[in-house]
């Protein structure tokens, strides 16, 4: 053989070579067909989404998950056990091919490794609380001593979103002794890591009454350099297909871990028919998801338009984080919560002068009920309207349900009430009016032509008294009617936005009364060419 | 369960409300000396002689009476943070001073309405009248003390949060309208009386005060107290 074509062929294959294994370096993908496994890094510690059983083999959810992918791509899977610390250093150096270790997903880590979208699961914060702790939402907790454990990520802002008076103990065992000892109303924790410490006996019957918030959806993650490769492509639609065919929801139902809110949402919106045909979640000519089926708190500008757009710009360049403009589901919230705090102003608006009226016509014509009503109306005056809301819709409506099975509703309730408490002011007023007007007229006497002319004379003192009961529609809050506080803090409860969110429901709740009172000033106006006859 | 039993229940815990209801009158007191500082204050500067200041002064009165305490309980709670560093030195916040804090703003309003129009009175060398402040002040106090019920939706461990406890420690959902009942008996035993007394007080001043003759335009002074004092939490 010629010598010179020897050289020449050897030098062509040393390119192609060196040319083939920069192109399994570059693409990962064919690195892994050609290898036949797929290694992935899982959790060992955390049981039951990645443990060891007794024959050292690493199993859970996550290993379950690894499984399946790997079958998807036509490989075996070698599961390799990392730890929350070097899990993303591996993957950097190249030793694993993918990371399913309750990787939340967060900025910081999306520019040192791929996450991939859609996430596969959510881990949320909840309280583990004794049998019968009456505990029915977050507000119940505000200003109690709840444990916690020192360094976890939520300590902080659960704190600040739910107004907790958090004891912080070093580690998990000190935490559960005090919450036994009740030195705690309950024990804050991470909801996927509840199953694993409360797997002891004597724990069996305590109980995660509230539902999981600050939920932090987790990620696959593969390596920085793979973005926008086949890999990524690849492990996204299996994800996406995963959450589609409800494969997700049926191997968390096998692991026996409590049924995650996010899994459900997450099957809802992937199997979400589009009304222009085909799925809502189906990849974009530019082959990125739609940004509904993203990971809201990942988003930005650049990603969305519209409203959205605007939004997320004011939060980019100022901070301020304005959820109820780019967010459908808090501006839903939020004007929900607005057409029920104006429902609950004109209701008691309404009901105190109803009350009012028909209390000073009882106490100035019914002859021996007169001093029945005035004794009522100062008892009434000198009830504390939060507790008579508390007294009506815990104590007496506990007693009608038992008694007859009617249930009423909380803001039906709380207009009763505050109508009741401002009625008797009316009442009052009324009452002092009519003395005035008898004082002129010795024949006066309170009916339905005169009950106006009383309106009139008393009418600064009463529209103060209307203005207070618009001002106090927030108690209806504290039963848990879904008013502009309850929306207010739960937006704040999930977004974490207090600073932002509490100045708007200030400002909102300054401007409805502005409101109220210019109305009532214009009335007034309206009124006095009547006066002058 | 039978009245003996729910009465022994309401007995054994009497000492832990009691000792709620002393934080409703303390949270009460706080707030009323915060809002009666600054009050007096805002009506020393509207009767002062530039314009501007008065006018001033009467639009932060106007902007404190339209201020819903109740929200605003929140939005203290919120954003005041519950310890804050000074130098190294770590100082608490308490709920209870933000539950102060929020009230005092209603009083604020009351206090700078009310005794601007005493201030004048006793300018105008009326003295029984601006002694009609007194009787008005301590009636505002009990209106506060009943706002103060308020702070428990905060986590205040006031009587209302405290009858709460109660009833989850006791744990029978037919004692909770005793619970409350109970409650609201410390609220009317503490306001009834001492409302009952400055009434007579007020009552005696004002016939006092009408027997000595009244400018007409103070008779309207007079009538727009009254509708101020109205200016509830």
């Amino acid at each position: 053989m010629n010598s010179r074509l020897l050289l020449r062929t050897a030098w062509w294959l040393a390119l192609l070579v060196i040319l083939g294994s920069r192109e399994a370096l570059a693409d990962r993908f064919d690195l892994i067909q050609k290898r036949g496994t797929l290694i992935v890094g899982v959790k060992s510690d955390y049981p039951p989404f990645g443990m060891l059983d007794a024959n050292g083999q690493l199993i859970g959810f996550e290993p379950d998950l690894a499984a399946e992918l790997a079958y998807r791509l036509g490989v075996q899977a070698q599961l390799v056990a990392v730890s929350s610390t070097n899990r993303l250093q591996k993957l950097e150096e190249g030793a694993i091919d993918v990371v399913i270790a309750t990787l939340g997903d967060t900025p910081q880590r999306r520019q040192i490794a791929t996450l991939i979208e859609p996430n596969y699961y959510a881990s949320g914060v909840t309280v583990v609380a004794p049998p019968n702790a009456r505990l029915s939402s977050w507000a119940d907790l505000r200003g109690k001593k709840v444990c916690a454990i020192q360094g976890a990520y939520f300590n902080r802002s659960m704190a600040q979103r739910f107004l907790l008076d958090l004891q912080i103990f070093n580690g998990t065992r000190d935490a559960k002794l005090a919450l036994r000892d009740g030195r705690c109303v309950a024990w804050l924790y991470d909801d996927t890591g509840i199953v694993g410490a409360l797997s002891d006996p004597e724990w069996a019957n305590y109980e995660t009454p509230l539902p999981a918030t600050m939920i932090s959806p987790w990620a696959m993650a593969i390596a920085a350099s793979e973005r926008g490769l086949r890999l990524e492509r690849t492990i996204a639609d299996v994800i996406a297909d995963w959450h589609h065919s409800g494969w997700l929801i049926r191997t968390e139902q096998r692991w026996g871990i409590h049924p995650s809110r996010f899994l459900a949402e997450m099957r809802e919106l992937w199997t979400r028919a589009s009304p222009v045909g085909g799925m809502v979640c189906a990849r974009l000519p530019t082959g990125e998801w739609p940004a509904e089926c993203r990971n809201k708190s990942l988003l930005t500008s650049t990603d969305v338009s519209g409203l959205q757009h605007v939004g997320l710009l004011i939060k980019e360049r100022t901070g301020l984080n304005l959820t109820i403009l780019y967010d459908a589901y808090d501006r839903d919230l939020f004007l929900h919560g607005l057409s029920m705090t104006l429902r609950l102003m004109v209701g008691s608006i309404a009901g105190s002068l109803i009350l009012g009226c028909l209390g000073a016509l009882t106490a100035e014509r019914v002859p021996f009920l007169g001093g029945l009503a005035r004794l009522l109306a100062a008892l009434g005056r000198m009830t504390p309207p939060l507790l008579l809301i508390y007294l009506v819709f815990f104590g007496v409506g506990h007693i009608v349900v038992t008694r007859y099975g009617w249930t009423f509703d909380g803001s039906v309730i709380a207009i009763f009430c505050l109508s009741l408490y401002t009625g008797c002011a009316v009442l009052f007023a009324l009452l002092e009016a009519c003395a005035v007007l008898k004082n002129q007229n010795p024949g006066f006497a309170l009916g339905g032509r005169s009950l106006a002319r009383a309106l009139r004379l008393a009418y600064a003192p009463v529209i103060a008294s209307l203005v207070n009961v618009v001002k106090a529609t927030g108690m209806a809050s504290a039963i848990a009617v879904p008013e502009l506080i309850s929306a207010s803090t739960a937006i704040v409860a999930e977004q974490g936005n207090a600073a932002v969110m509490m100045n708007v429901l200030m400002i909102t709740y300054f401007l409805l009364v502005m409101g109220v009172v210019q109305f009532f000033n214009y009335l007034e106006r309206r009124m006095r060419p009547h006066d002058a006859d | 369960m039978t009245p003996i039993e729910i009465a022994h229940i309401l007995v054994v815990w009497t000492p832990f409300l009691a000792g709620g209801f002393v934080w409703n009158i303390l949270i009460s007191l706080v707030a009323m000396v915060i809002g009666t500082v600054l009050g007096a204050a805002l009506a020393r500067l509207r009767l002062a002689r530039r314009k501007s200041i008065a006018r001033a002064s009467l639009v932060v009165t106007e902007l404190t009476r339209n201020i819903p305490t109740f929200v605003f309980l929140f939005y203290l709670a919120f954003l005041i943070p519950a310890e804050f560093e000074v130098s190294g030195q770590i100082y608490l916040f308490p709920a209870w001073l933000k539950a102060a804090l929020a009230l005092s703003v209603a009083v604020v309003g009351f206090v700078s309405d009310n005794l601007f129009v005493a201030w004048q009175h006793w300018r105008s060398d009326n003295h029984l009248a601006a002694l009609l402040f007194i009787p008005s002040w301590t009636m505002y106090l009990l209106i506060i003390v009943m706002a103060s019920s308020t702070a428990s939706v905060i986590g205040v461990g006031e009587i209302v949060s405290r009858c709460n406890v109660v009833i989850a420690a006791v744990g029978g959902d037919e004692m909770m309208i005793w619970v409350y009942a109970y409650a609201i008996s410390y609220f009317f035993g503490f306001c009834f009386p001492l409302n009952w007394a400055m009434g007579r007080v007020k009552q005696r001043l004002l016939a006092r005060v009408s027997t000595t003759p009244l400018q007409p335009v103070e008779r309207s002074t007079e009538e727009r107290l009254e509708i101020n004092g109205r200016n509830l939490p």
